[in-house]
């Protein structure tokens, strides 16, 4: 299902789904773009560069609660159910990178067991996405990770800002019904209009990003250097802070801890959190013994993970080439310079 | 402005006459426009040295790395390591030494001075710049900064796009140098000392409590603020879900009972009390290279809670840190004309 909205329609457009959902969009708050509740009769531009968070946390938010618990006179725990009751959530301006890392994070969370916090929050949001039509980040490299500037996966909506108007094609069915929803605000789509699509999304590809050229070479390059000392050479100046993880929209890991908050009667929740695998205490054993105990070792589960593990897990990268990981990087660790270094072979 | 070949061909001689084991310094990077450490241990990696105001990473942090990884290496190389620091990062490792966390024979300090200059602030580049990302930036003449991007370049004053602790900075030269490059300068065309701390702590309790309440409720718990602090070296750390005490020998029943006094959600409370816990860490420590505040993703104005404690230590006891190496610290140290009857 495809429509134009004209631009000046599109606050219309936010405030008739205000009545039925909480809309998000991203926000220049404290000089950085984040996602941000969209108030009623705010004005949302669609103008942002990346956010720094990316949009997982609307499936995947840092603390989940499993479940609460109480003991009571040495007696069996009760337990009480909190699967989230989540409210309709519409997130509006969407990078293509992130919608392709959703499709990453239903791998994990949806493929063979259905994780129930997960899929009631996916079952409630939609994600509407805009096409990256200026040109990239510095550190933007969708194509090479097999995506696009304009990339569907993983949204329910595409926005393809044109002149003066956008272009809006429904991906799934809670796609269509927001679109369907406010039917009359929308247009219908002509040939010129296609035309203006197909330009639009071919001078967005045409832009030069930075680049990695062959992903299967990268793969098998990390598969043989498993045991190389490049990765102590590559991760020598990391400081092992979780910045690169925590901003990745695809990064999954989690920890599960219970919070106490009284002792009698012993009342808490399970609670899980977004785990990081560049702290020192991720999969340490209860021996004391790390399996990862230097940074490089950590980096090098950090890289792959993106580019080996899940390919041969999932068949396709984890990576989405968004460089956020890359951008924020407080040392300037580069997992781009790092797959064309492993598959190059230069270290050597 | 320093002639950034002096660094180099020092660097080299200390490589090439093994007198140390690697040079710290900086080259530039892949990922943006500031510069990134380097690792040099041969003469040859000296030639992408560079200096100039992206060089906004304080290296003594990895002296304090090195440490840490030298306990766990299999051969262990004594030969000191060389490292080039401003005037701020020489600051910190004056703490360092007069805190005994490191020896004095353990670097060799090249010195270089910040002169009129400072580093760049990138969130202040960019807004300068109106979005055109900057690919090069020289200190030009008297505070000012010459800035290429695509398709052209200008000259910015300093106090546009300098890190607001380079405006306040009070010694942009190292005290403590093995060798120095550069102009010792005392007269600085910036603003006065801990001005943008000053401007939030005269405003009322409420206020600045509902500042701090909307930044921690940013935070997300990278850590990368403690991890890229010198001064952050423990261990153990009060955040952290496990510590270090675990061992084979540690029982179950001790491993259950350990106590968690954060926890690991990052919810607004648990935030503030990680960060305040933190400042507090930093009392009459912190030399101000505001590097928490710049690797921060999220933007929270980390440097103004530890700036603050600097500002007490300094109108309560008279004391800077990282003046002296033989000067005791702060924290560790007492006099006897103490007006306060519990120090008797």
């Amino acid at each position: 299902m495809e429509a134009i909205l004209k631009r000046n329609r599109l606050g219309q457009w936010i405030t008739e789904l205000q009545e039925r959902a909480e809309i998000y969009a991203p926000d220049f708050v404290e000089d950085t773009w984040e996602f941000a509740k969209v108030g009623r009769g705010a004005t949302v531009e669609l103008n942002h560069s990346n956010t720094v968070r990316p949009a997982k946390r609307f499936v995947f938010p840092q603390r989940e609660v499993l479940y609460r618990f109480r003991i009571e006179n040495s007696q069996s725990p009760k337990l009480t159910d909190t699967e989230p009751k989540v409210e309709s959530t519409v997130v509006f301006g969407v990078r293509p990178c992130d919608g392709r890392a959703m499709v990453r994070n239903d791998r994990v969370f949806t493929c063979g067991f259905s994780d129930p916090y997960y899929q009631a929050r996916h079952d409630n949001v939609v994600f509407v996405g805009l096409a990256c039509n200026a040109p990239p980040s510095q550190n933007c490299f969708c194509v090479s990770v097999g995506g696009s500037p304009h990339s569907e996966d993983g949204l329910d909506v595409l926005m393809t800002e044109l002149d003066g108007r956008y272009h809006v094609k429904a991906l799934t069915d809670k796609g269509s019904d927001i679109v369907r929803s406010a039917g009359d605000l929308f247009q219908d789509v002509k040939a010129a209009d296609m035309d203006d699509v197909g330009n639009a999304h071919a001078i967005a590809l045409e832009y030069s990003q930075r680049s990695i050229s062959s992903m299967e070479a990268v793969a098998a390059a990390l598969r043989r250097n498993f045991d190389s000392p490049i990765w102590d050479k590559l991760a020598r100046a990391c400081i092992g802070c979780g910045a690169c993880t925590y901003l990745c929209p695809s990064c999954h890991c989690f920890d599960i801890n219970d919070e106490v908050t009284n002792k009698s009667p012993l009342t808490g929740a399970r609670v899980r959190t977004w785990d990081n695998c560049q702290f020192p205490d991720f999969t340490m054993h209860s021996s004391g013994h790390n399996p990862r105990e230097d940074t490089g070792a950590r980096l090098r589960q950090r890289i792959c993970h993106k580019l080996l593990y899940f390919v041969e897990t999932h068949n396709m990268q984890q990576c989405t080439g968004c460089g956020r990981c890359i951008t924020h990087c407080p040392v300037g660790i580069d997992i781009v310079k790092i797959a064309n270094v492993m598959e190059e072979g230069v270290w050597q | 402005m320093i002639p950034v070949e002096d660094i180099r061909a020092r660097a080299k001689d200390l490589l090439q006459s093994g007198k140390v084991r690697a040079v710290l310094g900086y080259r530039r990077s892949t990922a943006g426009l500031l510069a990134e450490p380097a690792f040099m241990t041969t003469a040859d990696e000296t030639a992408a040295l560079v200096l100039d105001p992206t060089c906004v990473g304080n290296l003594a942090l990895y002296l304090v790395n090195e440490k840490k990884r030298m306990k766990h290496a299999r051969q262990s190389d004594k030969r000191p390591l060389g490292i080039v620091a401003k005037g701020c990062d020489s600051r910190a490792i004056t703490v360092l030494l007069q805190e005994n966390h490191i020896r004095r024979d353990e670097v060799i300090v090249l010195g270089v001075s910040c002169e009129t200059g400072g580093m760049i602030d990138t969130r202040k580049l960019n807004k300068a710049l109106r979005g055109k990302g900057a690919t090069s930036a020289h200190f030009e003449g008297e505070g000012g900064v010459r800035v290429s991007y695509v398709g052209g370049g200008t000259i910015l004053p300093g106090k546009d796009v300098l890190a607001d602790r380079c405006l306040e900075c009070a010694k942009s030269y190292p005290l403590d140098a093995d060798f120095f490059f550069g102009e010792k300068v005392d007269e600085r065309p910036y603003g006065p000392r801990f001005a943008a701390v000053s401007a939030i702590a005269e405003k009322g309790s409420e206020e600045r409590s509902a500042f701090w309440d909307a930044h921690f409720e940013r935070c997300i718990r990278c850590y990368a603020c403690r991890a890229v602090c010198p001064m952050c070296y423990c261990d153990e750390c009060v955040v952290d879900s496990t510590n270090f005490i675990v061992g084979p020998t540690t029982s179950a029943d001790e491993k259950a009972d350990r106590v968690r006094w954060i926890n690991r959600s990052a919810t607004p409370s648990e935030n503030a009390m990680y960060h305040m816990v933190r400042a507090m860490h930093l009392a009459g420590r912190c030399i101000d290279c505001g590097e928490c505040e710049r690797v921060c993703p999220v933007n929270i104005p980390l440097r103004l809670l530890n700036t603050m404690l600097e500002r007490e230590a300094l109108e309560m006891f008279q004391y800077t840190p990282g003046i002296d190496a033989e000067q005791p610290s702060l924290i560790s140290s007492f006099r006897d004309g103490d007006p306060n009857d519990f120090v008797r």
